[in-house]
């Protein structure tokens, strides 16, 4: 074999962050810190109506009584949350007409990252939002969506032009109380994704926005609040990448889905924030609570490929609460160096004939700490529910460890829930075999993890797909043979 | 916290009834102080998220029997396994009754713990083993730790076969309004020795009766454990097990669980490897109806390499009663070509009927075999219409099911007249005639 | 084409291979037969670089280049094709994703860029007609849930594709029925030249029937016992290896 164990370690530590670079853009930031002053002073800043301004200073206030959690199969230091700045925009400038307008670093930062506005514009059937720090940017196709009547903008723009949606759906899904960083998140978000389908209406395109994390010490708190109503459809995508920082930081973003009768919802996440270095120093805590409610008939799919962060404490999950109704997880978790990833989902069946799929590859390299938690739950009135639940792990290296910690809950005598899972590593066999036709090591490694995640790679949207086979092989680069 | 405080306070009127072993009375000691630091568990905890002790320490428990009660043979005779000539220790609330045992120091020793803590030929044994495997931090264990006293203490010398099996019984009379038991045991099987035991409570009466039980067991090198664990008491008595073992190198540690009877039965059963090429097999029957609540913790901890572990749990829910799966499988770093297997298959009889699972991989190393497969559902309908094609009624027909749905875990007992008890057991339970003779 | 001189190898320390010669012209087809456990399989590994056998003594060469410091994937991309006797299954990768990277890489290996998506499609679909083989299979995953005749035309396959100066054909015959073993060989057959050369490794000569050796050894012990012609096969067919047996304890 070409690669001796040593010598693919070398090869990947000395893999720095690609995306690691910082953009200088000139910011308006808050005093470090968090109180109701500070509170206050984000929703005015942000020309809020009172009643959000009360519902932070609510969530603010059931915040402060709740405990972080200690739970997670992960170990890190606790971020000091007095220490963190809770806004940071982009130096004010209400909208921009034209690409013209936007700040060149912002835009030099997009190219690097691929991104560029440009050629998004080009790209057929996408739509992007960016959300640079914590207010948006700027929008595309904007007009495209509006003549269907779907609403696609900032959460901020989302509160004061349909405040009825805003006020009806915010934390229907994920209450502020129902754990600690959604609590923190609902009293201090500053931006994020609205999105609203009509009734019927099928939309025509890929809705994404690619998140970003800037500026030293700048907590994200992203909220995204999807709507799809009766009958409708949307696939929806999210992509993250985050510049190189000694210092942790925190990411706490809260996504709520709703899909009301008949409606069908795709959101499909590839992460990839700054993992850390070699080292395992710095590195973003990625604390984010997902959640989707599924009424009658609905489907609700979360895709996700996570390959970055430090800390990963992340469970998109679905109600399903109406009858009939579809729920599925799919994702792919790579954890390399010292990264520890504590991810999974939770299904609860309350409606009767509802059924949910849980698909989970883990992949583990480096010295990295790679779980799965999960929770299926029946409801004494879930008559017929159906699960199904596939945990596969795979381990590359003897430092890394991989964990499936699956619960499964019962009070219905109809239900059939079936869980796997299985842990194994790349054989010496396979590599020979790619070997012998050819195929080097690091090559043959790429493809049998891609055959690995096959099943959730073949869920993502097209433009997604490739991108995340990429950062598959960049994450295991040189990952152990 | 009323019994609690009874607990800690009657500690010491029992502390200084006893002959005194320093290492014993200290380890008592500290094990006090973890219980009082501690109090029982709550739900709160992770490892007992799905099973809540609340109700059962709401009450009051009498710690030692007033009087020695007697009880005669024909009574209790039933419990026994007959058409086997067996070795016997038995206790009546707590205490040991020579009338019916049958102990033995012939070639190797089946007797008292109390003998075994107090006599100082057994000094060294005793300072080798008693206490060394039972977690200090877990407060039931150091609660039992903290009153051991009284149970079994078997020791199998190297290469020795033990020829007759061996039976642990604890009756209780009835003749306290509730009582709380704490039984303890130690079983040291040496170098090649082989031996199978068998366990039991069982309340002659109803009336509320708590044991919480701690066994250590040494599997030594190239022995052979077989272990029984019969658990169809009455719908008034509860059971904390704990069973810690610890196996060296080529040994072969097995236990099997048959839970069916009793209100609230919690199992925490724990393995650890000292060696390379263990085997390990945990196999339990669960079948449960009413309110019974049976709750298996198991933990397999895979610390060195080549080592084997099954865990096979089959559990059949009827009516309101609650099943729970605790599995966990713990494969170190060095551990390296471990294969282990654990599999949870449940079936819900009635509406109301719980399952609550959490079979647990954490994997440490990479070159292993390791999976889980849990499944809850039903008797398969087509089955059961072809068996009712073929002329059987239906409750018959969902009981063969039943019965064959569990029968892959009956197959690997050993003792032929055990697998004919457990099958009639399972048959009652079931409320049916297999109509082959039991 | 190929050179064997002097091969002496061991596996976990214990000799297999003591001392074996061997040259292949191209054009040529040799067989090589023997018992099981005579180190036939050891041989074939050994050429194509599986690092589990340690050679001890002696040298590989293939036109004219010493393969002894080469790796398993550097030798493919000098020529060696290696028709595995347990053709190794690997999830979620199709056949078709596969031959692809294992195309290209040779290709690559050779300064050229990727094969053209349609070229490689027709390609493909001409080596996959010649070994009567379905689209369907194609997008299957490579040898998961093959039967055992699969696999093997699934290898020949690849032999097609990637085109070898030298192709090993490892127990190729091994669970295949006879229209199988047909196609097989009939696939093999098309794909002989004047510029390449196959050794077919069996333990029957069976094989040997469709694809007609030039040359006959018989390896016994680690050592070839008897070298001949086709006629060699049929009576070690007739005679059975109880006659190599005593051959080798006489001396040949």
């Amino acid at each position: 074999m070409a690669y001796t164990e040593e010598e693919l370690k070398k090869e990947l530590e000395t893999k720095e962050y690609e995306y690691g670079f910082y953009t200088d853009i000139d910011s308006d930031t808050f005093p470090r810190g968090l109180n109701p002053e500070i509170i206050r002073k984000i929703s005015e800043k942000k020309g809020e109506p009172q009643w959000m301004t009360d519902w932070r200073l609510k969530a603010f206030e059931s915040w402060s009584e709740m405990e972080e959690p200690e739970w997670a199969n992960v170990n890190y230091t606790k971020p000091d949350l007095q220490n963190i700045s809770y806004y940071s925009a982009p130096k004010s400038k209400p909208k921009y007409d034209s690409l013209d307008e936007v700040d060149p670093e912002l835009l030099k930062t997009f190219e690097k990252l691929g991104i560029s506005l440009e050629e998004q514009k080009k790209l057929a059937g996408v739509a992007v939002d960016i959300v640079m720090d914590s207010v948006s940017v700027a929008t595309t196709f904007k007009e495209t969506l509006a003549e269907k009547g779907i609403i696609f903008c900032s959460i901020s723009e989302a509160i004061k032009e349909h405040p009825e949606l805003v006020k009806k759906y915010i934390g229907s899904v994920i209450p502020p109380k129902d754990n600690y960083y959604a609590g923190l998140n609902s009293a201090v978000f500053t931006d994020g994704s609205f999105c609203y389908i009509p009734k019927g209406v099928r939309c025509p395109m890929e809705l994404s926005t690619y998140f970003r994390i800037n500026q030293a010490g700048t907590g994200q708190f992203e909220r995204t609040l999807v709507i799809a109503d009766e009958g409708s459809y949307v696939s929806y995508l999210e992509g993250c990448t985050a510049p190189s920082r000694d210092e942790n930081q925190l990411h706490a973003a809260v996504v709520e889905l709703i899909a009301l009768d008949d409606a069908e919802i795709k959101y499909s996440t590839v992460q990839n924030w700054f993992p850390g270095d070699k080292e395992g120093k710095g590195g973003v805590f990625n604390f984010v609570t997902k959640r989707g409610i599924c009424h009658e008939r609905s489907k609700i799919s979360w895709t996700q490929v996570e390959t970055g962060s430090a800390v990963t404490w992340k469970y998109p999950s679905c109600i399903l609460k109406g009858n009939d109704s579809v729920g599925e997880f799919y994702s792919i978790a790579v954890t390399n160096n010292f990264q520890q990833a504590d991810t999974g989902t939770k299904m609860i069946h309350l409606g009767k004939n509802t059924k949910s799929t849980i698909i989970s590859k883990g992949i583990s390299a480096g010295k990295s700490q790679n779980s799965y938690r999960g929770l299926v739950q029946v409801g004494a009135r879930a008559k017929n529910a159906r699960n199904f639940s596939q945990c596969d792990s795979l381990l590359m290296g003897n430092d890394c460890g991989a964990h499936t910690f699956p619960y499964i809950e019962a009070k219905n005598n109809s239900a059939q829930i079936e869980h796997e899972a299985t842990t194994s590593k790349i054989g010496e066999d396979q590599i020979f075999y790619c070997n012998q036709r050819g195929i080097d090591t690091e090559k043959a490694i790429a493809l049998i993890v891609n055959g690995f995640s096959k099943e959730v790679l073949n869920k993502l949207p097209m433009e997604f797909a490739v991108e995340a086979q990429k950062l598959l092989e960049i994450s295991l680069e040189g990952s152990v043979g | 916290m009323e019994f609690k405080e009874k607990l800690i306070s009657s500690h010491l009127a029992f502390e200084e009834d006893l002959y005194q072993n320093d290492r014993v009375a200290q380890a008592r000691a500290s094990a006090l102080k973890v219980f009082e630091e501690k109090g029982f568990p709550s739900k709160k905890e992770e490892a007992w998220k799905y099973t809540s002790l609340e109700a059962l320490i709401q009450k009051d428990y009498a710690l030692f029997p007033k009087s020695e009660s007697s009880i005669e043979l024909n009574e209790v005779k039933k419990y026994f396994l007959y058409d086997t000539d067996t070795y016997k220790v038995i206790f009546i609330d707590g205490v040991y009754s020579p009338f019916l045992s049958n102990t033995t120091h012939d070639g190797l020793d089946v007797c008292l713990m109390s003998a075994a803590l107090s006599k100082p030929k057994y000094r060294q044994l005793i300072d080798t083993y008693f206490n060394k495997i039972a977690p200090e931090d877990d407060s039931m264990t150091a609660l039992n730790t903290s009153y051991a006293k009284e149970g079994a203490y078997i020791y199998i010398p190297k290469s020795v076969v033990a020829e007759k099996p061996i039976e642990i019984i604890h009756f209780s009379s009835g003749n306290e309004t509730a009582l709380w038991l704490q039984p303890r045991n130690l079983i040291v099987v040496d170098e090649n020795a082989q031996v199978q035991i068998i366990e039991r409570h069982q309340s002659l009466k109803e009336h509320p009766v708590v044991t919480n039980s701690v066994t250590e067991i040494y599997v030594h090198q190239s022995a052979f454990l077989d272990y029984y664990k019969l658990q169809n008491d009455l719908p008034s008595a509860s059971l904390i097990d704990n069973t810690f073992i610890v196996q060296e190198k080529n040994s072969h540690a097995s236990v099997h669980t048959f839970s069916l009877g009793g209100k609230l039965i919690r199992n925490n059963l724990r393995y650890f490897h000292k060696g390379e090429h263990i085997l390990s097999t945990l196999k339990g029957v669960t079948i449960l109806h009413d309110k019974q609540h049976v709750d298996h913790a198991t933990l397999v901890h895979h610390a060195q390499p080549n080592c084997e572990s099954h865990q096979d749990y089959k559990g059949i829910f009827a009516e309101r009663s609650e099943g729970v799966f605790n599995g966990q499988i713990l494969v170190d770093k060095i551990a390296q070509k471990t294969n282990a297997f654990q599999q949870n298959n449940n079936i819900l009889l009635d509406d109301k009927a719980t399952v609550n699972t959490k079979p647990q991989l954490e994997i440490f190393a990479d070159d292993v075999k390791c999976s889980h497969g849990c499944t809850i559902g039903q008797l398969d309908e087509e089955a059961l219409f072809y068996l009712r094609s073929r002329g059987i009624p239906k409750k018959e027909a969902k009981a063969l099911l039943t019965y064959a749905f569990a029968n892959n875990v009956l197959e690997s007992v050993q003792l032929p007249s055990l697998k004919k008890r457990i099958n009639g057991q399972i048959a009652k339970k079931l409320g049916v005639n297999l109509g082959f003779e039991l | 084409m190929l050179t064997i001189e002097n091969l002496h190898a061991q596996v976990e320390g214990k000799a297999i291979l003591k001392g074996i010669d061997l040259d292949v012209k191209a054009g040529e087809v040799h067989a090589i037969m023997g018992p099981n456990g005579s180190g036939k399989s050891t041989l074939s590994s050994l050429i194509a670089g599986n690092e589990d056998y340690e050679v001890t003594q002696g040298k590989i060469i293939l036109k004219g280049k010493d393969l002894s410091e080469m790796d398993a994937e550097e030798r493919a991309h000098e020529g060696i094709f290696l028709s595995f006797q347990y053709p190794v299954e690997i999830p979620g990768v199709s056949v078709t994703n596969f031959i692809k990277t294992a195309l290209n890489a040779n290709r690559k290996a050779k300064g050229l860029e990727d094969m053209p998506a349609s070229e490689l499609l027709k390609k493909i679909r001409e080596k996959a007609k010649l070994l009567e083989i379905d689209s369907k299979f194609l997008s299957r995953s490579l040898n998961e849930g093959f039967s055992g005749g699969e696999k093997k035309r699934n290898e020949i396959f690849q032999m097609a594709m990637l085109e070898p100066a030298l192709s090993i054909l490892d127990e190729t015959d091994s669970g295949l029925d006879i229209d199988a073993l047909k196609i097989v060989a009939n696939g093999v057959n098309k794909l002989k030249s004047k510029d390449n050369a196959i050794i077919v490794i069996t333990h029957y000569q069976r094989l040997l029937d469709y694809i007609v050796p030039d040359f006959v050894h018989v390896l016994f012990d680690g050592k070839i016992v008897k070298s001949g012609t086709k006629e060699l096969a049929h009576e070690l067919e007739a005679k059975g290896y109880d006659w190599i047996k005593d051959l080798a304890s006489h001396g040949v």
